[in-house]
């Protein structure tokens, strides 16, 4: 059998086992709900205020990401170009790495308020600092001997960056987006956790307090299909951007 | 020319050439340090110009003066606060890393279970769970545990997944060479395969390390009663904003002494299982 197949197999078993252990042992809604009645909070009343919530926190995170994606190419764009650009910001991005950012999310609400703006500034800010050490990275590592000889057969800067550094740094870039989508999401639903008065972050915290637990399991699941979506996404465009430079 | 002049000369070029190369290397190694103290200082100096010549209201952004002056003043608050949130960081750190490390060896014994388990895993990886922090508070409350366990949550995954990863990384050359050689099951583990997963082990360590901090710092957000988030948020509702920099800054300490406690011991087991030098 195929490792897909059993690991498949066994997620389809731990959902099964889940519902079965819920009944058996009558655990309480509260603590913890079938996953049928999870799958029963997409219908009716429940399943608009959960798409309601779910379009902000999809325009946040997508425009967060792509934000810090941009914000990312052009800043390891100028740390490649200039030594001075990259001795200076490189040790701020590698601390920036390390301290727990998220302790910021309520500076970002002091400083924008509690709209889509502090949650949006957030998320670029949460997701900048993968994809810009990662493209910075890859664009360093291009093979000296690559550039050398390009630059010998009389390429300009912008023929080395465009033929020889950017196609070697797309898998790096690619790896940092990866976690940019990921972090970029996780600082919308903090963001709303702690100030909004919508999107998804804002619903789980919301039925927490009314002690809708089914609910907040159904706005985690679509949180995470999300999070997971915005990946994929990420995915394809590789593919797309690896068939343009295969060949090379 | 006599054939000893040349020699001369050429010595001298030599030094001279190798003096100048000496200042432009020690020049290049003092800005890679300046530019950045540079960059701090200039920040700091904006920051305070900004604030105290009067277009930046205080509330938004005290001076950096103010901040440390509260850091100062209100150090027996933030200390306590502080040892709460750096000992649930800690003890998280210590029981995902023993768990993980753990439940990796166990998974890894069976190649059904590791299939099994390990590409939902990766999946697990991609989603945001840190929507899940409500979750804890219904199951165990708002207290120190609940921020505990949803902490060490957080960080188990890393330590699992890179663990898992570095355990298959095993040159199969080498292993299959300890066999020939008779090593026993126990000798190929210790003497192979755990030198070469502990590169993957502490890079999966150092990320748990930021998680458990992130785990901490929500949980303290969202259940509030006690910690340096809990600080923070608190005194952001109040618009005490020096008061909520100090917090953020004693939390970024906290963080990076975490990550740092990691390298250390990184460094120290690299120099047990000295990889050989080159």
């Amino acid at each position: 059998m195929r490792d897909n197949t059993i690991a498949g197999l066994a997620a389809i078993g731990v959902l099964i086992l889940w519902e079965a252990l819920t009944y058996a042992f009558q655990i309480p809604e509260l603590m913890l709900p079938a996953p049928s009645v999870i799958a029963g909070e997409f219908a009716g009343e429940s399943g608009r205020l959960i798409l309601a919530n779910t379009w902000p926190t999809a325009v946040q995170t997508v425009s967060g990401f792509a934000a810090a994606a941009l914000l990312g190419i052009v800043v390891a764009t100028a740390m490649v170009y200039s030594d001075i650009v990259r001795e200076t910001l490189y040790p701020y991005l590698v601390a920036f790495q390390v301290i727990p950012k998220i302790a910021l999310a309520p500076l970002f609400v002091l400083w924008l308020g509690i709209g889509f703006w502090s949650r949006f500034a957030f998320a670029t800010f949460m997701s900048f600092f993968p994809i810009v050490i990662a493209l910075a990275a890859g664009l360093k590592d291009a093979r000296p001997e690559a550039v050398r000889m390009c630059a010998a057969f009389g390429g300009t800067k912008a023929q080395i960056f465009s033929q020889i550094r950017f196609p070697y740094a797309v898998g790096y870039l690619f790896a940092g987006l990866k976690i940019g989508a990921t972090m970029s999401i996780i600082g919308v639903v903090i963001g709303e956790f702690i100030t909004a008065d919508r999107g998804l972050g804002y619903l789980i915290l919301w039925a927490t307090s009314r002690s809708d637990t089914p609910l907040v399991m159904a706005a985690i699941v679509v949180l995470c299909a999300l999070g997971l979506g915005i990946y994929g996404l990420v995915v394809l465009a590789e593919r797309m951007v690896n068939r343009v430079y295969a060949g090379g | 020319m006599p054939v000893a002049d040349t020699a001369r000369a050429d010595g001298r070029e030599t030094r001279s050439a190798f003096s100048r190369n000496a200042w432009r290397s020690g020049w290049l190694h003092l800005r890679r340090i300046l530019l950045p103290t540079l960059l701090g200082v200039a920040v700091l100096a904006l920051w305070h110009i900004a604030v105290t010549r009067g277009s930046v209201s205080p509330i938004i952004l005290p001076p950096p003066s103010r901040v440390l002056g509260t850091l100062w003043a209100n150090l027996p608050l933030l200390r306590e606060h502080g040892y709460y949130s750096a000992f649930e960081a800690l003890a998280a750190l210590a029981i995902s890393s023993a768990l993980g490390l753990l439940l990796a060896l166990v998974i890894s014994t069976s190649r059904v279970v590791r299939a099994a388990v390990y590409p939902n895993l990766l999946v697990f990886e991609l989603v945001p769970k840190i929507a899940l922090a409500p979750l804890f508070i219904i199951w165990v409350g708002t207290g120190s545990e609940s921020r505990l366990l949803f902490a060490t949550f957080l960080a188990f995954f890393p330590v699992l997944v890179a663990t898992l990863a570095g355990l298959r990384a095993t040159d199969p050359m080498l292993v299959r060479l300890c066999q020939a050689l008779g090593a026993s099951g126990w000798q190929t583990f210790s003497q192979l395969r755990l030198p070469y997963a502990l590169p993957y082990v502490f890079s999966g360590l150092k990320i748990a390390s930021v998680m458990a901090m992130i785990g901490i710092i929500v949980g303290e957000f969202i259940t509030g009663n006690q910690g340096l988030g809990y600080i923070t948020m608190f005194a952001a509702s109040n618009m005490e904003t020096s008061l909520m920099l100090a917090a953020i800054m004693l939390l970024c300490i906290v963080g990076v002494a975490l990550y740092g406690l990691v390298a250390v011991a990184e460094s120290l087991i690299n120099r047990r299982y000295g990889r050989p030098r080159s």
